[in-house]
């Protein structure tokens, strides 16, 4: 990013190619919306090379890359005049769809149903929970660039990482009741 | 250590003399560490959801024509006092005379003017970029991408060539070797395309690959490769297709 900061703009491709699919599984995770989340990726792509000068070779890239990625969902979502308007059911169905298509014998089935309740369970979450554990554990961020993202201590994004994950095991457990009932 | 901080920790990693102490006495802490965990690995088992491909060329239009507008801007001129009308029609009218004066002292020259030879070089190393970029790339489909951009990289383009090369020896995934190796004839006016194409195929053992390779040595006419390819038709460990390949571009180099 220092080089497209400093004017080889051309070098973006090298960041884009890194870090595109981390960002579209960001924006997916956040509004469940696939093509939103390609317009977003672009987005954050364009304010990349728009802001490029605002970037400091100091402060890690990845905490600034999610600092765009939040702001332009946030702005998407103003643009919409919605808090955030998400089908639940046909979101559910289309993530239960892709998780039981993954490969694997009759014995994987169970786990499939796990993983769909485990999805809806994510989808559940209040969105700060989700995106904590996006970030933590999906894009794989140290607690230090999660901090820098959100703007609070390390020891904050710790417990609520910890907080995000005890939510998501009640709703998971909740959810499997309502199916064993 | 509190109950509180140990089960904090245990997202991180659960390390330390304190974390396996408090474990050690505490049985809810080893409850919530066993089912927290487990919780906790399985997200890593939900599927990855992967963009369109539409992403990728949105992409790269939008970076073309955002250094298009970035030499636009630089080009443009700031106002002053002799972007007045007046001097406008005056300086229009010298430039008018200038530009038929260079135009006659330029006839038959030929020459590109610079701001296109300039764009053109952009071109290329844009199209450079995007090759040696999703050459380097986990996916076999991006890299096999990265392959078919090479065919639009200038023919003398060492640093393509030397990917494209990289990949027909080291890339995991047989496609993408084989269409590196198709993608080398755009660079068959390099002589180190034909000595790169005849080492490799000394390292290959893939029959198709080594097909593909054969060929390609014919098509270059590299009579440096008759050893090699001599070695091969005889022998009798190497496919048979191979061997029979290799006879028969023996009889062609000839």
């Amino acid at each position: 990013m220092a080089e497209v900061s400093a004017g080889q703009v051309a070098r973006l491709a090298v960041l884009f190619e890194r870090h595109h699919r981390a960002l579209f599984r960001y924006f997916v995770s956040m509004n469940g919306d696939r093509e939103q989340a390609e317009d977003l990726v672009q987005e954050v792509f364009f304010r990349m090379l728009r802001y490029r000068t605002s970037y400091d070779p100091a402060q890690s890239f990845t905490a600034w890359m999610y600092q765009i990625a939040r702001n332009a969902g946030v702005d998407q979502l103003r643009k919409r005049g919605a808090v955030q308007v998400v089908d639940i059911d046909t979101y559910v169905e289309r993530r239960a769809e892709l998780v039981s298509a993954s490969p694997g014998p009759e014995e994987s089935a169970s786990r499939g149903q796990d993983l769909a309740l485990l999805r809806r369970a994510m989808d559940q979450l209040p969105e700060d929970k989700r995106e904590i554990l996006v970030l933590s554990r999906f894009q794989g961020m140290k607690h230090e660039d999660i901090a820098e993202v959100l703007g609070c201590e390390v020891g904050t994004v710790k417990v609520r990482v910890y907080r995000a994950i005890r939510a998501l095991e009640q709703i998971y457990f909740t959810l499997e009741k309502e199916k064993a009932s | 250590m509190t109950c509180e901080q140990a089960r904090i920790q245990m997202l991180g990693g659960g390390e330390g003399k304190d974390f396996a102490e408090h474990l050690a006495s505490c049985e809810s802490c080893r409850n919530e560490v066993s089912r927290i965990g487990t919780l906790w690995q399985s997200l890593d088992l939900l599927p990855l959801e992967e963009p369109s491909g539409k992403v990728r060329d949105r992409f790269y239009e939008m970076l073309g024509a955002y250094r298009q507008g970035l030499a636009a801007a630089e080009t443009r001129p700031v106002r002053h006092w002799w972007t007045a009308p007046a001097w406008q029609v005056a300086a229009a009218a010298g430039l008018l005379a200038a530009g038929l004066g260079i135009g006659y002292g330029m006839r038959g020259n030929g020459q590109p003017p610079a701001e296109v030879s300039q764009l053109r070089e952009e071109v290329a190393n844009m199209r450079q970029l995007v090759a040696l970029s999703l050459m380097q790339q986990q996916s076999a489909s991006d890299r096999l991408r990265g392959v078919s951009w090479a065919y639009r990289a200038e023919p003398s383009d060492r640093e393509v060539l030397g990917a494209l090369v990289t990949a027909v020896n080291h890339d995991s995934n047989v496609n993408v070797r084989l269409a590196a190796v198709d993608a080398l004839r755009r660079f068959s006016a390099s002589p180190e395309t034909g000595r790169a194409a005849l080492q490799s195929l000394s390292k290959q053992t893939t029959p198709i690959v080594q097909v593909a390779l054969i060929d390609l040595l014919v098509d270059l006419k590299n009579p440096e490769a008759a050893p090699e390819l001599r070695r091969l038709s005889g022998n009798e460990t190497a496919n048979e297709g191979v061997r029979q390949r290799a006879q028969w571009a023996l009889e062609r180099l000839q």
